[in-house]
């Protein structure tokens, strides 16, 4: 386990220098001069050769490299143009929204998946797998823009049953202010106990998470249904069925388990793709995250955000990939020996 | 430990190290003052049990809160924490008192002295006197940023007491109006902070003397910022007024139209033209429409390529398609006359152009081009994602064709855009360059000076226009409206004749329309074009 363990660290670290080195060259390719956004398009050539210094642009490539990897390495992540503050600080702020948000659309996606996963896979060919089928194919291939927006329009503007926009009602920071302890407004209001804001934050989730977990929730629901066929059409459930365990019994107690291996698996990954997929949901809905921030850093042609939202997103899948290895070396040995 | 436990197990480490590392270390979100304010529910804003303006813009508020250096989105809060000394009013197109509360010019134009106003105080507490006003003006000219430029003129600033603040310029200035400025103009308290001062700003303080001051700030968060009423406001608190406001960012457009729809908030500074429509046409809803002082232009290359034959500039010129284009901008913009927009000194009303195809077609003849002879082949360079531009393009590619010109458009970020623009190799240059230009203070000649003055090296002269005649009559503009108005306007008048006719150096298609939409409930809202976006919210009224 420990070599497997090394090699699989050394190759994850490998990737994150590919994307280091990737990114500052994109940097560098977008076309337009980062001190005219900076220092604004009416700066005089004094401003612009300060803000080049500053930004060290007047250096050779491949000092620029090196300063950039080195002050990456000391935490350093470069001086937004836009919000003129420290990117690591604002992606700080950003990161912890969309991970609320994400990990709420993850939860809801697990408790609808697996069990039409599993109503399907005991339909199999009858009618409520087919509406399974159906769905899930639809949560699939619906654009997440389009469905915010459908969502937002009929249950918030339309019904009212649910917020607009927002994370909370921001009036609730003068009556209850929210100490922070991790960043997320869920959590820590939960660890506070502050239940005006929880209550509050969500009910605002409950859209924006119900559109990010429409992915998810599909992929889930299918790779559930596909392995409990598989896993029920194998000696051991024949077994059970001799033994008398009725076809739900052989499902869920038995064919389940093995079967929720690759589909936790899965989760890891798509956690990952759910962030970059929850931008547009971001926008439509408010939610203050990273999606907002990468489009305020992409509109503003604020390349060192960009880049730091390029490189957090990278290390995500990085690490999502990591520890879905890693994870599957510790249950099948059988990994761990490739 | 078996195998799903233990994945449970590493699920759970995992999370608290994501947690951990989120972890900002007890901090805590909100203010710290816990009592309710009076009348400050959510839901009912613009009302008059609110007392909370909450406005929605599409980007971010706060770049720089350094009142020397802002020069972003921000002067949408700048303008209710801090005051300058005067205030532009576009219908009278004449700068009115602020913190000045009088002043007077030498007949030459070289000296100003403002009287300022008596009782006022900084948020900090400290009088606004004359000696904090040169501090805040002097520290502004120092710092050199953003658009500090715009004392430019000014040699020297004294005292004289506490009221009597004079200016002594370099070269005659309409210093009322450049007083009167959206950005750099304004007065704050120097001695606020006992340290770094733009630190301080920096963290979220003010010094201003405005109705408002800073309540809360959360950058990144949706209502990124909440401003509350100033009690010692020298203007009082008498009579109804919004006692707060708050910032709620909102990019998304559909969003920000059902958030007013639903009156969560009061005033949506864009909509697109569909949901603008809408709005026009909801009960609890109203909008005003206001020309703005940004203006498109449409520079031709006057010094290199085919378009250096003046017959060909002003072919294109009658090629534009005015009318369709306002048209099919369905009330984001209007017809433009002349290079200064309405509501300036120096518009010149009767200049709208129109269309005239078989003018530019024996314009084309004359310089051996158009239908039957050679073909024009044109480049362009436009903004990037700029629908309003786009259309212009294609409403001008259409039209060209049909005259044997074909325009090779290409759409760039504004930096490559100018970057190309600015070629020292002028081969390199496009011969069409469209951007669009607004002026820093209510003055017009900030189009003529920026754009049309001859320039050793290129920065927004992107015409390349040089003459000499032109040039001389433009450095004489700001003694003119320092000291006579009407010699002034006819100077614009001549100089736009010249530009736009004789030189045939650009084509002005429309002005930028403001489209606001606010709730029925909010009272005396009128828009300012000298002050981009600005909601004075003070001058406001919460309605029913």
């Amino acid at each position: 386990m420990p070599r497997y363990l090394i090699r699989r660290l050394g190759q994850a670290v490998l990737v994150v220098a590919g994307v280091i080195v990737l990114t500052f060259a994109v940097m560098r390719l977008v076309p337009g001069d980062p001190a005219v956004a900076y220092a604004g398009p009416k700066a005089t050539a004094a401003e612009l050769a300060e803000a080049r210094r500053r930004f060290g642009l007047d250096d050779p490539l491949p000092v620029q490299l090196w300063n950039y990897v080195r002050d990456l390495l000391g935490g350093d992540w470069g001086t937004s143009l836009h919000t003129r503050q420290p990117v690591r600080d604002d992606l700080f702020q950003a990161f912890p929204a969309s991970l609320e948000l994400v990990g709420a659309a993850l939860i809801i996606a697990l408790v609808v998946g697996i069990p039409l996963g599993i109503a399907a896979a005991r339909y199999k060919g009858r009618l409520p797998d087919l509406s399974v089928r159906l769905s899930s194919m639809l949560a699939v291939s619906v654009p997440v823009f389009w469905l915010a927006l459908a969502l937002q329009t009929v249950f918030a503007s339309g019904l009212g049953w649910f917020p607009v926009a927002g994370e909370y009602d921001a009036s609730l920071d003068r009556t209850s202010p929210l100490h922070l302890y991790t960043n997320i407004t869920a959590v820590d209001a939960l660890i506070t106990g502050n239940w005006p804001i929880l209550t509050s934050t969500l009910s605002h989730l409950v859209l924006p998470a119900l559109v990010i977990a429409a992915y998810p929730a599909g992929v889930v629901a299918q790779m559930t249904r596909a392995a409990l066929i598989e896993e029920s059409s194998r000696d051991h459930a024949r077994l059970e069925r001799a033994l008398g365990f009725g076809e739900t019994a052989v499902l869920t107690r038995f064919a389940l388990r093995p079967a929720l291996n690759p589909v936790l698996s899965l989760i890891a990954l798509v956690f990952a793709y759910s962030i970059v997929n929850g931008f547009l949901v971001e926008a439509v809905f408010n939610w203050p995250g990273l999606g907002r921030y990468a489009a305020d850093s992409i509109r503003s042609l604020d390349t060192p955000a960009i880049a730091g939202v390029t490189l957090l997103v990278a290390v995500l899948y990085v690490v999502a990939n990591l520890a879905v290895d890693l994870l599957q070396g510790v249950v099948d040995p059988r990994v761990r020996a490739r | 430990m078996r195998w799903h436990k233990r994945l449970l197990a590493a699920g759970a480490v995992a999370a608290v190290t994501v947690t951990a590392a989120a972890c900002s270390g007890g901090q805590v979100r909100g203010a710290a003052d816990s009592t309710p304010q009076p009348g400050s529910s959510a839901g009912s804003a613009g009302g008059t049990a609110d007392s909370t303006f909450v406005y929605v813009p599409n980007l971010d508020v706060v770049t720089d809160w350094d009142p020397a250096s802002s020069y972003s989105n921000e002067n949408i809060a700048m303008e209710n924490i801090y005051e300058s000394l005067t205030r532009y009013n576009p219908q009278t197109k004449k700068a009115e008192p602020r913190l000045a509360a009088s002043w007077t010019s030498s007949p030459d134009g070289k000296k100003w002295t403002f009287t300022l106003r008596e009782g006022v105080k900084f948020h900090t507490g400290k009088p606004v006197d004359a000696a904090a006003a040169k501090a805040a003006i002097e520290r502004t000219m120092k710092e050199g940023q953003g658009a500090a430029y715009i004392w430019g003129a000014v040699k020297k600033i004294e005292a004289k007491d506490a009221t009597t603040l004079e200016f002594t310029l370099k070269y005659p200035t309409p210093l009322d109006l450049v007083a009167s400025a959206g950005y750099a103009s304004y007065v704050y308290d120097t001695a606020a902070a006992s340290g770094d001062l733009k630190k301080w700003f920096g963290e979220g303080h003010d010094a201003g003397s405005g109705p408002y001051t800073i309540e809360s700030w959360q950058k990144g968060k949706e209502t990124e910022l909440t401003l509350k009423a100033f009690d010692g406001y020298w203007g009082g608190w008498d009579g109804q007024h919004y006692k707060k406001i708050a910032y709620r960012v909102t990019p998304e457009l559909t969003t920000a139209w059902q958030l007013l729809q639903r009156g969560e908030v009061s005033f949506v500074q864009r909509l697109n033209s569909q949901l603008f429509a809408q709005a026009g046409s909801t009960d609890t809803v109203q909008t005003s429409q206001t020309p703005s002082f940004q203006n498109l232009l449409v520079l031709f290359n006057t010094a290199d390529g085919p378009l250096k034959d003046v017959k060909l500039r002003q072919a294109l010129q009658k090629a534009i398609d005015y009318d369709g284009l306002v048209a099919a901008m369905k009330g984001s913009g209007v017809a433009a006359s002349g290079l200064v927009p309405d509501g300036l000194l120096g518009n010149v009303p009767g200049m709208t152009p129109k269309q005239d195809l078989a003018g530019a077609e024996a314009l084309l003849k004359e310089a051996g081009y158009g239908p039957g002879g050679k073909q024009l082949d044109l480049t362009l360079t436009y903004a990037q994602g700029d629908a309003d531009q786009e259309l212009l393009v294609t409403l001008l590619s259409s039209a060209l064709d049909k005259l044997n010109v074909k325009l090779s458009a290409k759409p760039l970020q504004w930096t490559t855009q100018w970057d190309q623009g600015k070629a020292k190799d002028p081969s390199k240059r496009q011969d069409i360059f469209v951007m669009y230009w607004f002026p820093d203070y209510a003055d017009a000649y900030s189009w003529f000076v920026n754009v049309f003055h001859g320039e050793k090296d290129v920065q927004f002269n992107l015409s390349y226009l040089k003459d000499a005649a032109i040039d001389k009559e433009i450095d004489e503009l700001p003694a003119l409206t320092a000291t006579d108005k009407a010699a002034a306007e006819k100077a614009y008048a001549d100089l736009q004749n010249k530009i736009i006719g004789e030189q045939a150096a650009v084509a002005v298609p429309y002005v930028q329309n403001y489209q606001r939409a606010f709730a029925k409930s909010v009272q005396g809202y009128v828009d300012n074009p000298a002050y981009p976006n600005v909601v004075f919210v003070y001058d406001l009224k919460p309605g029913a």
